[in-house]
């Protein structure tokens, strides 16, 4: 059995984290809700939320991960309780099913680069033939998307430290690339003596921050471009070392993921402003389809020529496949830190993960790629079903862990109550419930930064709020989409209500059948030397299945028995 | 590590478990593919071909319109007196029903009252003499641009119709004057079909190929053929001759003007009072349904059959005396209603009669006796039938036709005088019907006045020609005029021109009394232009033709979309350029650019364009620019001008076209034709982004956020590197 495993330094997990954190959501996504949503007026609800619920919720992930020593899975056995460990198998399968079509995307970045890099995408390309072509070829979509796995599977076969110097030095050159773009699209905005990009990006329309989709859309975009809830958050703290702090490190993540999007964004938006004469209906008409149509035509517009342009949409597809990797990286990570809690070895668990996300992927490199026919355009239709099916599911991990968070208050309160030390009365819930999880393992004393009472607010009060919005207004949207409504339960519809509903269902159903047979496997957490791990007041504290990794299992079955 | 080699021992049966369900979830995962490979399956058949089936929906093909109802409602089989009645009381009552206010009315003959010339009638007097029932007709209009229908407008007693409005022209359509030639009421009815389904819709897709209004009645581009889409075009030349024929792509073959536009059919009900009445001869239809031919009479009397009414001549000759037998004498009874109106009546040319009272001529030319002569002095001054209907003053008295001497003695001729001379929402003492249309068969003509004089020619000649060509390319019937096939004194159509200076017009359908009942739908198909044709010309045939026949209106132009550049600032001009002949208006209600904005949604992009209609049409007035432009023709033009507010902080669709009425008062001439198209362009936001000041408040506000914050962890975060190190000492040492 391995070693315990951690990252070297507390930059090296900062740069992990960040590196799952922002992926193609923050470079292509962000530029287009900001379209969409009126500029300026986007940002203001991105912002908020960014500190209502992304940061809050990466906290809370730390926390979780850094006392469990384990997985997702592993961590909710620990937390919730061992009825309660199908949740980390749920939050664990949809970052893993989000996975198997996100390797595809990946590669599309990959090929990009590749074809800015050898001058195929000079000003005059059919933009949309190269796309079609490519899309269309599967043996080339296929071979990218194995690229990309190969890659991720080569930085994250030998543990925590390997991952670590991949994301740093792949997020240095992110950082980097980005910002030369961005000084290239300000130029080209410039050229006009008008930032038009920059004055759109942040100039407030009232009649946006009225409607509450503008809301809507800055809280699903904070959600999902910070991963916050993917358990990549979780996983990454397994290798915390035993002193890191959790809310530092978790307000760098969001802050550097949103900065980020401020850079992407407005590189992307300047440029297309630059160029295009309708800017909006670029920004606000494509799908993810306009990264690889609208701006490799917008760069080609660059300064300095023929090189100036291969060398902006070069270095923009990369700092893209860099991002994308960093996010391929986390969730194999976060799948093969599962089977290794689970005693598999690490060589095999990777291997396993690796080959099923390839091959789980290849469906939708190779199925209905259609062509939209009012524009000529191919997308690939399953892969936007996976999507479909698989988008929202990242809302109910976050409400998992908000449970895991409330349970733990509860369990807390009831034993002070038992004990004579709390009233049982609504404020004596408030007193001393709420925030036990704060005080019990995130202001542990290893915090540069002390969380106040807000953070409890947030988990009990704001979550449940801004996850039932979130999800009641996708859902009516969608099937108020279809006519008659109800025909969007039509579960094989592709694009209704019920598909979605059916695959979480059965998912969800199974993974609930499952949890007894998951847990009667040992559990092996990873601690450092010295960190303090204890458990005993956790509702999984009784369960003689979980061992540290290294420690003599047998002897601890043994006492086990004496106990009882 | 024993401890480690035994617990592997143990995990192997689980890990397989582990293993195994992994493997189901993950090949459960894959069920949405296939759902998609049927989706990509049909798509792979969707792909253009030149079958029918690739490109046209079943229905179409099978050509099973989608007002469904029985085979007589499907033009499958012949309506009879009844079904014919009863289908246009359903339809009545279910288009009111949908469109949520009265646009069509269900009349059978007339109340009556004092007529035009003094007459007492009563109901009485518009029912047949045999059978007794009264002309089923129906009234139809959208009652204009406050949609009232036939809710709005005045109430006409006489007539006991409503929806009358002074300025909303009339149109008259009349069929199944003669008795046999069926297909004369079918086309009627399948004329009230269409415009049951389709009004206030817009944006349908008839034949289903994905295409709307594709491809409406005529050669709207000018190109030769009827096909405008050219889907029957390209069909193998054996598949292009659905009707059989001959005609390849022809009017009735699958393809040719089959995707009209619904937006245009609801204009013109919402311009014009229709007056439609399929069937006139209900007592001849009847009896040559149920008793001279039969329900089967294209097997028994394919060109043959009953063509008249039924007044009783065996007897008197003069009504009401019944027939003592009560029957029919067929060699004598009934009297031609196409040679019974009063205009130039009984002209010794393509009529027979009068008949002497009592005797009955039976001869061959019986089939087209004109009635008996008139017995009253009409104007009481004691002179008999001295001044006969042609217009003149035959007697110098001052007075015009005053008193005929024969004529519109049926009951069925007598409505069709009354309700013409009875509609008069003006008050101008003449009739409203300013075009009128009569449908009869066979010999797939269309024929103008004059019919009752040879090498004569009205004032209006080429005026006729004009719109007989039309619709002699719609159907691709010989436009000649009547008498030329052969002459006819009394006919509608020459009462109509001669006696109202409506303009009129005899479809000729088909190739037989009775057709083959599977080849009425085609027929009907053939001619169903024909009547919106007509119902659109009715505001002013004659200013209509005048323009048509110098071209005006075709070679003047609206700016297209690619012509068209959509300034950085301010309004949106849209020009036209106009034929310095053309009598346009620039009043704003008659003449204007009718626009929209349209940003597609989701929905929208889902369920195509019939969405649109939820947008309403907004209106801007022409202005002359003093400029000049070249019209399609060549010739130089004037160029006008409406300069469309459109919004610059809204950027979208901007679905434009123009009315360009006249100073009579035609109604609008519609660019792009045909009425009910419009061009679409893109419009860009075109407003400023916003202020630079605050846009650089807002980006110090986030920046300083989001950057500022992250400056700050960073700092802390290196500020307390120096313990790291030492951890990493000690790590490195210990790991």
């Amino acid at each position: 059995m391995g070693q315990s495993d951690e990252f070297s330094g507390r930059l090296g997990l900062i740069f992990a984290t960040i590196g799952a954190a922002i992926g193609t959501g923050n470079i292509w996504r962000f530029p287009r809700m900001v379209g969409a949503n009126g500029g300026g007026s986007f940002l203001i609800p991105w912002l908020i939320f960014l500190f209502l619920w992304s940061i809050p919720l990466v906290i809370a992930e730390f926390a979780l991960g850094k006392r469990s020593r384990a997985g997702t899975v592993g961590t909710f056995r620990i937390f919730t309780g061992k009825n309660y460990a199908w949740m980390g198998l749920w939050t664990a399968w949809i970052s893993t099913a989000i996975g198997f079509y996100y390797a595809i995307v990946a590669g599309w970045c990959m090929k990009y680069f590749t074809m800015g890099a050898t001058g195929g995408l000079a000003k005059g390309t059919d933009f949309i033939g190269e796309w079609n072509n490519f899309l269309g070829s599967a043996g080339q979509v296929i071979l990218f998307q194995f690229l990309i796995v190969l890659i991720s599977v080569a930085a994250i076969w030998k543990g925590a430290k390997a991952i670590e110097k991949t994301n740093v030095w792949m997020m240095s050159s992110l950082f980097v690339l980005l910002f030369l773009v961005l000084f290239l699209s300000l130029w080209m905005d410039m050229k006009d003596g008008r930032l038009d990009g920059f004055t759109f990006m942040f100039t407030v329309d009232p009649e946006y921050l009225k409607d509450p989709k503008t809301w809507i859309n800055g809280l699903s975009q904070s959600a999902w471009s910070c991963s916050a809830g993917m358990g990549m958050a979780i996983t990454y703290a397994v290798y915390m070392r035993k002193d890191e702090d959790t809310v530092l490190n978790a307000a760098t993540m969001g802050l550097a993921n949103n900065s980020i999007s401020i850079i992407a964004g407005l590189a992307v938006l300047s440029a297309i402003f630059a160029v295009s004469t309708d800017p909006l209906s670029v920004v606000t008409g494509g799908s993810s389809a306009i990264t690889f149509l609208a701006l490799p035509e917008v760069f080609a517009e660059a300064p300095g020529g023929k090189t100036g342009a291969m060398i902006m949409v070069t270095m923009f597809f990369l700092a893209l496949t860099f991002a994308a990797l960093t996010s391929m990286i986390s969730t194999i990570e976060m799948c093969v830190r599962n089977f290794v809690d689970h005693g598999f070895s690490r060589d095999k668990a990777v291997g396993a993960t690796a080959i099923a996300i390839f091959i789980l992927g290849i469906p939708s490199a190779v199925i209905a790629i259609k062509v939209d026919s009012a524009s000529g355009v191919m997308y690939p239709e399953f892969l936007e079903v996976q999507d479909h099916i698989w988008g929202y599911g990242l809302m109910f991990s976050g409400l998992f862990i908000a449970f895991t968070i409330w349970k733990y208050g509860w369990k807390i309160w009831k034993e002070k109550v038992a004990a004579g030390e709390a009233d049982e009365s609504l404020r004596g819930y408030m007193e001393h419930g709420m925030p036990a999880f704060r005080d019990d393992f995130i202001n542990t004393g290893d915090n540069d930064l002390w969380v106040g009472s807000w953070w409890d607010k947030i988990m009990y009060f704001g979550f449940p709020i801004m996850f039932s919005v979130l999800i009641l207004s996708y859902f009516s949207d969608l099937i108020f989409s279809f006519d008659p409504w109800y025909s969007a339960f039509n579960p094989v519809d592709p694009k209704g209500a019920g598909i979605i509903f059916a695959f979480w269902g059965v998912v969800g159903v199974t993974f609930f059948f499952f949890n007894k047979k998951l847990t009667s496997y040992p559990l092996y957490r990873n601690v450092p030397e010295g960190a303090d791990v204890d458990i005993s007041t956790l509702p999984g504290a009784n369960d003689e299945m979980i061992f540290v990794l290294g420690e003599d299992s047998t002897d601890k079955i043994f006492d086990a028995e004496i106990i009882e | 590590m024993n401890s480690t080699q035994v617990f592997d021992e143990e995990l192997t049966p689980i890990k397989s478990i582990a293993s195994l369900m992994m493997l189901i979830i993950l090949i459960f995962s894959v069920f949405p593919t296939i759902i998609a490979d049927v989706a990509i399956a049909q798509d792979l058949n969707e792909e253009p071909g030149n079958s029918p089936e690739d490109i046209w929906s079943l229905a179409y093909i099978n050509q099973i319109h989608p007002w469904g109802g029985d085979d007589r409602a499907q033009f499958k089989a012949y309506h009879s007196y009844f079904s014919l009645k009863e289908r246009m009381m359903e339809l009545t009552e279910d288009t009111n029903n949908r469109v949520g206010f009265d646009i069509i009315e269900f009349h059978e003959g007339m109340n009556g009252g004092v007529n035009k010339r003094g007459q007492e009638t009563t109901i009485d007097t518009y029912e047949g003499w045999f059978y007794n029932h009264a002309s089923p007709w129906v009234k139809i209009t959208g009652g204009g641009e406050e949609l009232q229908g036939i809710e709005g407008g005045e109430c006409n007693l006489f007539v006991g119709d409503c929806g009358n409005y002074e300025d909303i022209p009339d149109v008259q359509m009349v069929g199944n004057f003669h008795a046999r030639e069926w297909m004369s009421f079918e086309v009627p009815m399948m004329f009230l079909e269409l415009i049951a389904h389709y009004y206030g819709t817009a944006g349908i897709d008839n034949d289903g190929d994905g295409l709307i209004d594709e491809d409406p009645f005529g050669d709207m581009d000018g190109d030769g053929f009827l096909d405008d889409d050219r889907d029957c075009l390209n069909l193998e030349p054996s598949l292009q001759d659905s009707n059989g024929d001959g005609d390849l792509c022809g009017p009735g073959d699958l393809g040719v003007d089959e995707d009209f536009s619904e937006q245009w059919i609801t204009d013109i009900v919402n311009t014009r009072e229709i007056y439609l009445i399929p069937m006139l001869n209900t007592d001849g239809l009847r009896y040559d349904m149920e008793e001279y031919c039969g329900p089967t009479a294209w097997e028994n009397c394919p060109t043959s059959g009953w063509r008249k009414n039924l007044r009783d001549n065996t007897v008197t000759g003069i009504t009401p005396i019944p027939d003592i037998d009560e029957e029919v004498d067929e060699g004598c009874d009934g009297v031609d209603l196409n040679r019974n109106f009063q205009f130039e009546w009984g002209a010794p040319l393509g009529a027979t009669g009068p008949l002497v009272p009592g005797a009955c001529y039976a001869g061959q030319n019986n089939d087209v006796y004109n009635g008996p002569v008139d017995d009253t002095d009409n104007d009481g001054d004691g002179q008999f039938n001295e001044d006969h209907v042609d217009g003149n003053d035959d007697d110098a008295d001052g007075l015009v036709d005053e008193d005929w001497w024969g004529g519109n003695s049926e009951p069925e001729t007598k409505f069709i005088q009354d309700l013409t001379e009875m509609n008069d929402d003006n008050g101008d003492g003449g009739s409203d019907f300013a075009v009128t249309l009569s449908w009869h068969s066979f010999s797939e003509l269309v024929l103008y006045p004059w019919g009752h004089c040879t090498n004569c020619q009205t004032d209006d000649h080429l005026e006729l020609i004009y719109h007989g060509d039309q619709l002699g390319e719609m159907t691709s019937y010989d436009n000649i005029q009547s008498s030329d096939l052969y002459p006819t004194t009394g006919d509608y159509c020459d009462w109509q021109y001669g006696a109202h200076d409506a303009y009129c017009y005899t479809m000729e359908i088909g190739t037989a009394f009775h057709q083959q009942p599977e080849d009425i739908n085609s027929i009907a198909v053939e001619n169903i232009g024909v009547p919106f044709y007509i119902a659109e010309i009715a505001d002013d045939p004659r200013e209509r033709a005048r323009i048509g026949l110098e071209e005006a209106d075709k070679s003047q132009w609206i700016v297209s979309p690619e012509n068209l550049t959509v300034p950085d600032e301010g309004n949106v001009p849209i020009t036209m350029c106009v034929d310095p002949i053309f009598p346009w208006t620039s009043n704003e209600t008659y003449s204007h650019v009718m626009w929209r904005m349209v940003k597609p949604s989701r929905a929208q992009s889902n369920f195509g364009a019939s969405e649109w209609i939820e947008e309403p049409w907004k209106m801007t007035g022409f202005n002359e620019t003093g400029l000049n432009c070249t019209l399609n023709n060549g010739q130089e033009g004037t160029l006008i001008s409406a300069n469309l507010p459109v919004p610059e902080d809204k950027s979208g669709k901007l679905h434009y076209k123009s009315m360009l009425g006249t100073r009579s008062g035609t109604y609008p001439f519609a660019y792009p034709a045909p009425m009910g198209t419009y061009f679409v362009i893109d419009i860009p936001y075109r407003a400023p982004f916003g202020s630079a000041m605050l846009s650089f408040m807002l980006f110090a506000v986030v920046a300083g956020a989001v950057w500022g914050g992250l400056g700050k962890c960073l700092h802390l975060i290196l500020s307390g590197e120096k313990d790291e190190i030492e951890w990493n000492k000690e790590k490195s040492t210990g790991g």
